[in-house]
C-alpha cells in the first residue's frame, strides 16, 4: 500500500512548481524584450516614423497635383497639353539646375580645409532638409555633380575650387535653417575649422547653372 | 529528528531559498516594465509598417499617374507639331531627371552588413550606412553613370541620403536595409575601374577588412533602371 505524502513533500512540490513558473516567465519576458529590441531601438523607430509622415505628406501632395494634371489633360485640349508641358519643362529645368533660380533659403559659410567627402556630406545634409537648388562657391550642383580631390584641393565637375566655402541652398527656410544650424555647430567642434556660420535669406538668388552632359550609354 | 526528516527540511529550505532569489530578481527587473516596453515597441513597429504600406501605395499611384499623363500628352502631341516639339523637349528633361526607365551597359554593386565587433567602432561600424551608399553613388557618377538606382529606387537630381545606422532613406522612400543593390547605367569600363580602385571608398574598404562588410561588383552589357517614383516638386525655388 503506497504511503501518503508528507506535508513537507507537498510544500516542496508547490514551491518547485512556483519556482519553475517564475523562472520560465522571467526568461521568456527577458527573451521577448531582447528579441524585439535587437533590430532598431525605439528612438530610431520614432525618427523613422516622423520622417515617413513627412514623406507621405509630400507624396500625397504630389499625387494630388498629378491627378489634377491628368484631369485637365482628359479634356483633350491641345492648348491645355501645351500649357502642362511648358509648366513641367520649367519645373524640370529648376530641378536639373539648368536655369538661374531664386527663393528663400540659407547661406552657409565655412573657413576650413574641407575635403570632397566633407563637402558631399554638407550638400547631402541640405538636400535631406529639402534643398531644391544648391550652389557651392558660385557653382551649381545636383546629385550627379562630381566633387573630387586633386593634388591642390577640390574639383567640382572638373573645375578647381578653393575655400573658404560658401554654400547657397534654396528650399524650406525652416528646415534648412535647422539643418544649417546643426551642421555649423558640428563644424565648429572640428579642429580644422576656423569659422562656420549661416544666415537665413528670404529671397536668395542662384545664378549659376549646371552644364548637362548628353547621355551616351543609357537609352529609354 | 530522523535523517529522513532532516533531508526533507534541508530540501524545503533549499527550494524556498531558490524561490526567494528568483522572486526577488523578478521584482527587481520589474516584469511589467519589459512587458510595456514590448507593447510600446510593437505599437511603433505597427505604425511604421502602416506608414510603409501607405508610402508604397502613394509611389505606385504616382507612377500610374505619370504613365497616364504621358499617354494623354502623346495623344495631344499627335494632333499638333508644336505640342510634339514641346513633348520631345520634356521627354529629354524627364530622361535626365530619372523620370523615365533606362537601360544600357553598367555595373551592379552589392553591399552587405558585416559582423558586430568589439569596441565602439564595431557596434555600428559593421552595418552599411547611408554615407556608404552615398559614397558609392557619388563614385559611380564620377565614373560616368547616367542613371543610378539603389534597391530599385532611382536617384534624381535632388536625391538625398539619410537614416540611422543600418538603415538608408532615399528621398520620400521607405527605409531600406541591407543587402543593398546599387545599379548604374553608363560608362561601364570607367565605373568598373573606379570600383576596383583600392584607393577609393577607403572607409568602406577598411570596415570590409575589419568588420566583414561585403562589397562586390559586376559589370553587365545591359541593365535596366526603373523610373523615379517619388515627388520631384519645387515649392520654393522659382526660375529667376
Amino acid at each position: 500500500m503506497p504511503s501518503r505524502p508528507s506535508l513537507n513533500a507537498v510544500v516542496v512540490g508547490l514551491l518547485s512548481a512556483l519556482l519553475a513558473f517564475v523562472a520560465v516567465v522571467q526568461v521568456r519576458s527577458q527573451f521577448e524584450v531582447e528579441r524585439s529590441l535587437s533590430g532598431v531601438d525605439p528612438t530610431t523607430l520614432a525618427f523613422l516614423i516622423d520622417d515617413l509622415h513627412r514623406a507621405n505628406d509630400t507624396l500625397a501632395r504630389d499625387a494630388g497635383a498629378l491627378a489634377a494634371r491628368r484631369a485637365a489633360l482628359q479634356g483633350g485640349s491641345n492648348q491645355e497639353a501645351a500649357a502642362q508641358l511648358n509648366a513641367e519643362a520649367a519645373q524640370l529645368r529648376v530641378v536639373e539646375g539648368l536655369v538661374p533660380v531664386h527663393g528663400p533659403g540659407v547661406v552657409v559659410t565655412v573657413d576650413a580645409p574641407l575635403t570632397p567627402l566633407d563637402l558631399q556630406d554638407a550638400l547631402d545634409n541640405l538636400r535631406a532638409a529639402g534643398a531644391e537648388a544648391l550652389a557651392l562657391n558660385d557653382q551649381r550642383l545636383v546629385t550627379s555633380s562630381v566633387i573630387n580631390g586633386d593634388s591642390e584641393g577640390v574639383t567640382m565637375d572638373g573645375v578647381s575650387v578653393r575655400g573658404p566655402w560658401t554654400l547657397w541652398a534654396i528650399g524650406d527656410p525652416t528646415r534648412l535653417s535647422s539643418a544649417a544650424d546643426q551642421m555649423t555647430r558640428a563644424l565648429r567642434d572640428d579642429p580644422r575649422v576656423h569659422s562656420a556660420g549661416y544666415r537665413a535669406e528670404s529671397d536668395l538668388v542662384i545664378r549659376s547653372t549646371v552644364v548637362q552632359r548628353p547621355f551616351v550609354y543609357g537609352s529609354a | 529528528m530522523s535523517r529522513r526528516q532532516l533531508f526533507s527540511l534541508s530540501l524545503l529550505a533549499l527550494v524556498a531559498l531558490a524561490t526567494g532569489f528568483v522572486l526577488a530578481d523578478q521584482v527587481r527587473t520589474q516584469l511589467l516594465t519589459p512587458s510595456n516596453q514590448v507593447a510600446r515597441y510593437q505599437a511603433l513597429v505597427r505604425s511604421l509598417q502602416e506608414l510603409e504600406a501607405t508610402n508604397a501605395d502613394s509611389r505606385r499611384q504616382i507612377a500610374e499617374l505619370r504613365a497616364a499623363i504621358d499617354a494623354l500628352e502623346s495623344t495631344a502631341a499627335a494632333q499638333s507639331g508644336t505640342t510634339q516639339a514641346l513633348r520631345n523637349q520634356v521627354a529629354d528633361l524627364r530622361t535626365h531627371a530619372g523620370l523615365v526607365a533606362m537601360h544600357g551597359p553598367g555595373v551592379e554593386i552589392v553591399l552587405r552588413n558585416g559582423v558586430a565587433g568589439p569596441g565602439p567602432g564595431g557596434q555600428a561600424g559593421y552595418l552599411v550606412n547611408f554615407q556608404d551608399i552615398q559614397d558609392v553613388v557619388n563614385l559611380l557618377f564620377q565614373g560616368g553613370a547616367e542613371g543610378v538606382a539603389v534597391n530599385g529606387h532611382r536617384i534624381s537630381p535632388l536625391s538625398s541620403f539619410s537614416g540611422p545606422a543600418g538603415t538608408v532613406v532615399i528621398d520620400q522612400g521607405n527605409p531600406l536595409n541591407a543587402p543593398f543593390q546599387v545599379v548604374a547605367v553608363g560608362n561601364r569600363n570607367q565605373m568598373e575601374h573606379l570600383m576596383g580602385d583600392a584607393s577609393k571608398l577607403g572607409g568602406l574598404r577598411n570596415r570590409q577588412r575589419a568588420l566583414g562588410l561585403a562589397l562586390s561588383f559586376q559589370g553587365s552589357p545591359d541593365l535596366t533602371l526603373a523610373p523615379y517614383d517619388s515627388a520631384l516638386e519645387t515649392r520654393f525655388a522659382q526660375p529667376a
